[in-house]
C-alpha cells in the first residue's frame, strides 16, 4: 500500500477533540463500551438523585401516607427513629454517655493515625486509655453515673466497642502468636502454626457461635462472664491469626542481614526484637495491617448472629417494627453510609500510606 | 509497499512526555540494507526514536515512512509495518509462559498465519542461526541472558522483517555474554540486514556500521561514517561522550 | 533488669525446656477443658458421642437440593447442609469470578467511562460488610409484591416467595445431580486447558476438547432433566399463580439469591481488584515484545497479557475461594440451610454441642483443603518453570 500524498506531515494536533476521541472512542468497539457504560452511569445516577432527592419526603413530621404518595425516599423514618438506630436500647436519659463514648473511640483511632504516634508505648497508652475511658462511660457505675448493663450495650457504641476490644485484644495475641510460629523451636512453632491455621480455616460466624455457646461448656465457672466478653474474644482470636500471618510476613521481607548485624553488635534476643525486627516489620506490614483492621470493622458486623443489638441490628429492629415497615431501603442507605464513611476513610488512608512508603523506598 | 522507498525516513519528529521533550526534530534516513548504530547518553532520546519506529511510542509530531507507508496511526499501517520490522530489547522479553520454540513460532503462526510446521521449521531455522537449537523445548527462565537474547533475536527474525531494530541488547548482559550476541548481530548486518542498532559497543560499531550516529537531549548531534566518527568528531559534546565510552 | 532466664544448664537444655513447660501448660488446658464439659454433659444428662446422628431429627429445613422430611437421620441432614454450601460456594464463586473479570478489566482499560463504572463499583461493595448487603438484598426480596399481584417478566413470576421460572418438572436430587454434571464439565474443561499434557497440543485442539467437555456437562444435565421428569406434566411448565399459591415451573427462594447476590456482588469486588493487580503484574515489556512482532490488541491480550496475569493471580484468586467459601455461613442470618446452619440448628435440637461443633470445623476444614488442593494442583500445572513470576503482594 503506498501512501503518495504525504499527510500529517504537518505536527499533529493535541486539541481537547482529538484527546476524547483517543479516549472515548478510538475504535467502534471502545465507542460502543463508552455508550453502554455512559448509559448506566447516567441511570444509576439519575434514579439516586430522583429517588433520594427529587421524589423524597423530607419533612420530619411526614409519616407513611405522605411518603407514599410523593414515591421517593421517605426520610423522616431516620428522624423518627435515629436514636434507635444508634443506640439501640441504651437507657434514653443515658444516650449522651453512648455519643460520648463514640466521639473517644474516634479520637482514638484519628490519634493513631498520626505518624508522630506510631511508637509502641505511645500506641498502647492511647487504645489502653482510650478503651478505659469508653468502659467508664458506656458500663458507669463511678463518678455517679448510673450502671449500665452490657446487655442494655447497642447500636453504634456496641459496634465499636467489639472493634476497639478486637483490636486491642486481637494485636498483642497477633504479635505473640506471629512470634511463636517463627521459633526456631518445633515445639513451640508446630502447636503455633496449627493453631492459626485451623482458625484461618474456620468461618468467623463459627467462632462466634463456638465461644457463644462452647466455650460455657469447658470453662470453670469463674471464667465464663459476660457473652459480650466471649463474642469479643473470639472476634479477637480470629483478628489474631490473620495479623500473626500479616506480621509474620512483614518479619521474612526484613533483610536477613539486619537481624546478623544486630547479634554481631552483641544485642540480645529482646533488643534484637523490639529495637530492630518489629518496628521494620510493622512498618513492612502497616498497609496489610491496616487492612486487617477495615476487615475487623466490617466483621463486626456478624455480631448481631449471635443475638447482640449492634448498628446492623438496631437498624434491623428501625424499620421492623411500627409504621415503618416499607422504610427499609431508607434506614439501610443512612446505616451503610455511616459503614461506609468509616471503612472508606480508613482504607484511603492505607492507601495513602502505602503510596508515602513506596516513594520512601525508592529514594533510598 | 514500495520496493524503492529507503527503509526508513523520519522527517521533524517531536515527542514529549507530558511537558518534556524527549525528541525534538529528528531527521534522519536509513537506505535499504543500511547499518546505523546509534550512540549519545542515557535520556537522550535513543529509545524514544527507535520505538517510535515501530509505533511502540506514538509520537507528537513530524513525518515517519517505513518501506514507503506512513505512519499516520491508522491500526492498518500498523499492522503492516510491525510485521515488517523486527525488534530486539533491552530486557529480551521473551514471554516466560512458552518454551523457546513457541515464543518463535507465536508471531508467525498468529500474524503471518504460517501452519504450524512450517512456522516450526523457520523456527528452527533461526535457532540454528543463533546457535542454540538444542534449547528449542527449554522454557526462558532456563537460559542465561546470553541464551535469551539469541533467541530473542531468532524470536524477531522468525518473521522474516526486512528491518530489525536493536535498543541496546547488550545492556543487560554479563560481559562474558555480551560477544555471543554480537557475533550473532554481526553476521545479520554481513548478510544484508536493514539495521537500526542503539548501543554503547564501539568495537561492534566500527566493524558493521555505515554510519554512527550521535544523539543528545533529543537531537542527532552527529552522523558520519564509523571511521570518521571515531577519528574526527566534530562536535564537543561527541568528543566527550567518546572520551567516556571508551575511556580515554 | 536482671534476666528472667538465668537457667542453669546449655542453651540446648535450656531450649528444651521451655518447650516441654510450654507443651505441658497446652495439655494441661486441653485436659482441663475437657474434665469440665464432661462434668458439665454429665449435670445435664447428656451422652456424649456421636449415636444421636443416626436419630430422626423431627424438624424442618428450608432450603435442601437433596430430598428431606423431618424422619431423616441427623447424618442426611448434615450432609444436605454440606450440599447446600458446596452448591452456594460454586454458584456463588463462579459468578464472582465471572463479574470480578468484567469489573477487572473495565478498571484497567483506557476508557475512562469504564473506569468509573468499575471504581464507583469496587468502592461501593468492598467498602460494605458483607451482612449489612445480604440483609438490604433479603429485605428487597421480601419486600416484593405478595404472590396475587406476582410481577411477570419473561415468563418467569417474581414475588416476596421467591422467582418462579419456567421449566420442567423435576425433584430436587436430579437438579442438584444435574447442577453437579454441569460442574463436573466445567471442572474438566478447566483441567484441560491447565495441564500440562495438553500444553504441546495445538491452542485451538485444546480449546474444543475444553469446550467439548463443558457441552458434555450441560448434555448430561439435560439429559438427565429429561429422562427423570414428571412424565404426566408437559415438557416445560410455566408457574401460575393460583390465588396466593403458586404452581408449576421451578422456585428460587429469597434466602437463596439474596445470599448468592451477596456473594457474587461482594466477592466481585475483591475478585476485580484481585485481576487489576494481575494484570498490572504484567510487565509492559512483555506487551511491547508482542507488539513489535505485530500481534494484535487480542492476540496481545490473550495469548500473552492474561496467561502471564491469571498466573500472577491465582495464589489471591485461592484466597479468595476460601473466603468466598466461609461466606456462605451468612445464611443462617437470612435462614438459608447451610451446613452451618444445619449445625447450629442440630446443636439446638440435639444438645451434642461437642460433636457438633468438632463436625463443622471438620467439614469446612475438608472444603478448605481440598480447595487448596485443587489450586495448588493448577499453580503448578502453569507454574513457569525455572523462573517464579509472581507480582509483588
Ligand atoms: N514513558 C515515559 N514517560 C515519561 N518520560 C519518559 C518516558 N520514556 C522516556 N522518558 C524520558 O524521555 C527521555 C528519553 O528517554 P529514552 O529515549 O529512554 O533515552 P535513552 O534510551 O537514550 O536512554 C528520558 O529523559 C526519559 O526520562
Ligand atoms: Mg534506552
Amino acid at each position: 500500500m503506498t501512501q503518495t500524498t504525504p499527510t500529517r506531515a504537518v505536527p499533529r494536533r493535541r486539541g481537547l477533540w482529538r484527546r476524547l476521541r483517543h479516549d472515548y472512542a478510538a475504535t467502534p468497539a471502545a465507542a460502543l463500551v463508552t455508550l453502554v457504560c455512559g448509559t448506566i452511569l447516567v441511570a444509576i445516577a439519575w434514579t439516586l438523585i430522583d429517588w433520594a432527592i427529587l421524589r423524597a419526603t423530607f419533612d420530619p413530621a411526614a409519616g407513611r401516607e405522605a411518603c407514599r404518595a410523593a414515591g421517593g425516599a421517605c426520610w423522616p423514618v431516620i428522624a423518627a427513629r435515629w436514636r434507635v438506630i444508634l443506640f439501640g436500647l441504651y437507657p434514653y436519659d443515658e444516650q449522651w454517655r453512648a455519643a460520648l463514648a463514640c466521639l473517644v473511640v474516634a479520637a482514638v483511632i484519628l490519634l493513631s493515625c498520626l505518624p508522630r504516634m506510631w511508637g509502641l508505648g505511645r500506641l498502647a497508652a492511647i487504645w489502653a486509655t482510650g478503651t478505659a475511658l469508653f468502659y467508664l462511660l458506656m458500663r458507669g457505675g463511678l463518678f455517679g453515673l448510673t450502671p449500665v448493663n452490657e446487655q442494655q450495650w447497642g447500636g453504634l457504641p456496641l459496634t465499636l466497642f467489639v472493634f476497639v476490644a478486637t483490636a486491642v485484644i486481637g494485636m498483642p495475641m497477633a504479635i505473640v502468636l506471629a512470634l511463636m510460629r517463627r521459633s526456631s523451636l518445633p515445639g513451640i512453632a508446630i502447636p503455633a502454626g496449627l493453631l492459626i491455621d485451623a482458625i484461618r480455616s474456620l468461618p468467623l460466624l463459627s467462632i462466634l457461635f463456638t465461644c457463644a455457646i462452647v466455650l460455657p461448656l469447658v470453662l470453670p465457672d469463674f471464667l465464663i462472664g459476660e457473652k459480650l466478653y466471649r463474642v469479643v474474644f473470639g472476634a479477637a482470636l480470629f483478628f489474631a491469626a490473620y495479623q500473626a500471618e500479616i506480621i509474620r510476613g512483614g518479619f521474612q521481607a526484613i533483610p536477613r542481614g539486619q537481624e546478623e548485624a544486630a547479634k554481631a553488635l552483641g544485642l540480645g534476643w529482646r533488643q534484637r526484637l523490639v529495637r530492630i525486627l518489629l518496628p521494620q516489620a510493622f512498618r513492612l506490614a502497616l498497609p496489610a495491617t491496616i487492612n486487617q483492621f477495615v476487615i475487623a470493622f466490617m466483621e463486626t458486623a456478624l455480631i448481631v448472629v449471635v443475638g447482640f443489638m449492634d448498628l446492623l441490628a438496631s437498624a434491623n429492629t428501625a424499620f421492623r417494627t411500627g409504621e415503618w415497615t416499607f422504610a427499609h431501603v431508607e434506614v439501610y442507605a443512612f446505616i451503610a453510609a455511616i459503614y461506609f464513611a468509616f471503612v472508606f476513610g480508613l482504607s484511603r488512608y492505607g492507601a495513602f500510606l502505602e503510596a508515602r512508603m513506596d516513594a520512601g523506598q525508592q529514594r533510598s | 509497499m514500495d520496493r524503492t522507498a529507503p527503509a526508513i525516513e523520519i522527517t521533524g519528529l517531536h515527542k514529549s512526555y507530558g511537558g518534556f521533550q524527549a525528541l525534538r526534530g529528528i531527521d534522519l534516513t536509513v537506505a535499504r540494507g543500511e547499518r546505523v548504530v546509534v550512540c549519545g547518553p542515557s535520556g537522550s532520546g535513543k529509545s524514544t526514536m527507535i520505538r517510535c519506529i515501530n509505533q511502540l511510542e506514538e509520537h507528537d509530531s513530524g513525518t515517519i515512512r517505513v518501506l514507503g507507508t506512513v505512519l499516520d496511526g491508522r491500526l492498518a499501517s500498523l499492522d503492516e509495518i510491525r510485521r515488517e520490522v523486527g525488534m530486539v530489547f533491552q530486557q529480551f522479553n521473551l514471554f516466560p509462559h512458552m518454551t523457546v520454540l513457541e515464543n518463535c513460532t507465536l508471531a508467525p503462526m498468529l500474524v503471518r498465519r504460517l501452519p504450524r510446521a512450517e512456522a516450526e521449521a523457520t523456527a528452527m531455522r533461526f535457532l540454528e542461526k543463533v546457535r542454540i537449537p538444542e534449547q528449542a523445548q527449554k522454557y526462558p527462565a532456563q537460559l542465561s541472558g546470553g541464551q535469551q537474547q539469541r533467541v530473542a533475536i531468532a524470536r524477531a527474525l522468525c518473521m522474516e522483517p526486512q528491518i530489525m531494530l536493536f535498543d541496546e541488547p547488550t545492556s543487560a548482559l554479563d560481559p562474558e555474554m555480551i560477544a555471543e550476541v554480537l557475533d550473532v548481530m554481526v553476521t545479520l548486518a554481513q548478510e544484508g540486514m536493514t539495521m537500526v542498532c542503539v548501543t554503547h559497543e564501539m568495537g561492534f560499531a566500527r566493524k558493521v556500521a555505515d554510519r554512527v550516529i550521535f544523539m543528545d537531549r533529543g537531537e542527532i548531534i552527529e552522523a558520519a561514517p564509523p571511521g570518521q566518527f571515531f577519528s574526527a568528531p566534530q562536535n564537543d559534546r561527541t568528543r566527550q561522550f567518546l572520551s567516556q565510552v571508551l575511556g580515554h | 533488669m536482671a534476666r528472667l532466664l538465668s537457667f542453669p544448664g546449655t542453651r540446648r537444655q535450656r531450649e528444651l525446656a521451655l518447650q516441654a513447660v510450654f507443651l505441658s501448660a497446652l495439655a494441661a488446658l486441653v485436659l482441663g477443658a475437657a474434665l469440665t464439659a464432661r462434668e458439665r454433659l454429665a449435670a445435664q444428662g447428656l451422652t456424649s458421642g456421636f449415636g444421636f446422628l443416626r436419630k430422626a431429627t423431627g424438624w424442618e429445613i428450608n432450603f435442601a437440593l437433596l430430598p428431606t422430611t423431618t424422619a431423616d437421620p441427623y447424618w442426611w441432614y448434615l450432609l444436605s447442609g454440606l450440599v447446600n454450601t458446596l452448591f452456594m460456594g460454586a454458584v456463588g464463586l463462579s459468578g464472582a469470578f465471572a463479574l470480578g473479570l468484567l469489573v477487572g478489566l473495565m478498571r484497567s482499560g483506557r476508557n475512562p467511562a469504564a473506569r468509573l463504572l468499575g471504581t464507583l463499583y469496587v468502592e461501593l461493595f468492598r467498602n460494605l460488610p458483607i451482612i449489612l448487603q445480604l440483609f438490604f438484598w433479603y429485605a428487597v426480596a421480601t419486600a416484593l409484591p405478595n404472590p396475587r399481584q406476582s410481577i411477570e417478566i419473561g415468563g418467569a413470576l417474581v414475588n416476596a416467595r421467591g422467582i418462579y421460572l419456567p421449566g420442567p418438572e423435576i425433584g430436587r436430587g436430579i437438579a442438584a445431580l444435574s447442577a453437579l454434571a454441569i460442574l463436573a464439565g466445567a471442572g474438566l474443561a478447566v483441567g484441560i486447558l491447565a495441564a500440562r499434557r495438553f500444553r504441546r497440543a495445538a491452542p485451538l485442539r485444546r480449546q474444543s476438547l475444553a469446550a467439548l467437555s463443558l457441552a458434555a456437562g450441560f448434555a448430561v444435565a439435560a439429559g438427565l432433566a429429561l429422562a427423570f421428569r414428571d412424565p404426566a406434566t408437559p415438557w416445560i411448565t410455566h408457574p401460575r399463580a393460583e390465588g396466593l399459591r403458586i404452581t408449576g415451573g421451578w422456585r428460587i427462594q429469597p434466602e437463596f439469591y439474596a445470599l448468592a447476590l451477596t456473594i457474587i456482588t461482594y466477592g466481585a469486588a475483591y475478585v476485580g481488584e484481585i485481576v487489576r493487580g494481575g494484570l498490572k503484574a504484567v510487565p509492559r515489556g512483555q506487551i511491547e515484545a508482542a507488539a513489535a512482532l505485530g500481534l494484535t490488541a487480542w492476540q496481545r491480550f490473550s495469548r500473552v497479557t492474561m496467561p502471564l496475569a491469571f498466573r500472577a493471580m491465582l495464589p489471591m484468586l485461592a484466597n479468595q475461594s476460601v473466603w468466598l467459601m466461609k461466606a456462605t455461613t451468612l445464611g443462617i442470618a437470612v435462614g438459608f440451610s447451610d451446613f452451618f446452619m444445619v449445625v447450629a440448628g442440630s446443636i439446638n435440637h440435639s444438645g451434642q454441642t461437642l460433636e457438633l461443633i468438632g463436625i463443622l470445623m471438620a467439614g469446612f476444614l475438608a472444603i478448605n483443603l481440598t480447595l487448596a488442593a485443587l489450586m495448588n494442583r493448577l499453580d503448578r500445572a502453569l507454574s513457569l518453570e525455572g523462573s517464579s513470576m509472581r507480582p509483588r503482594r
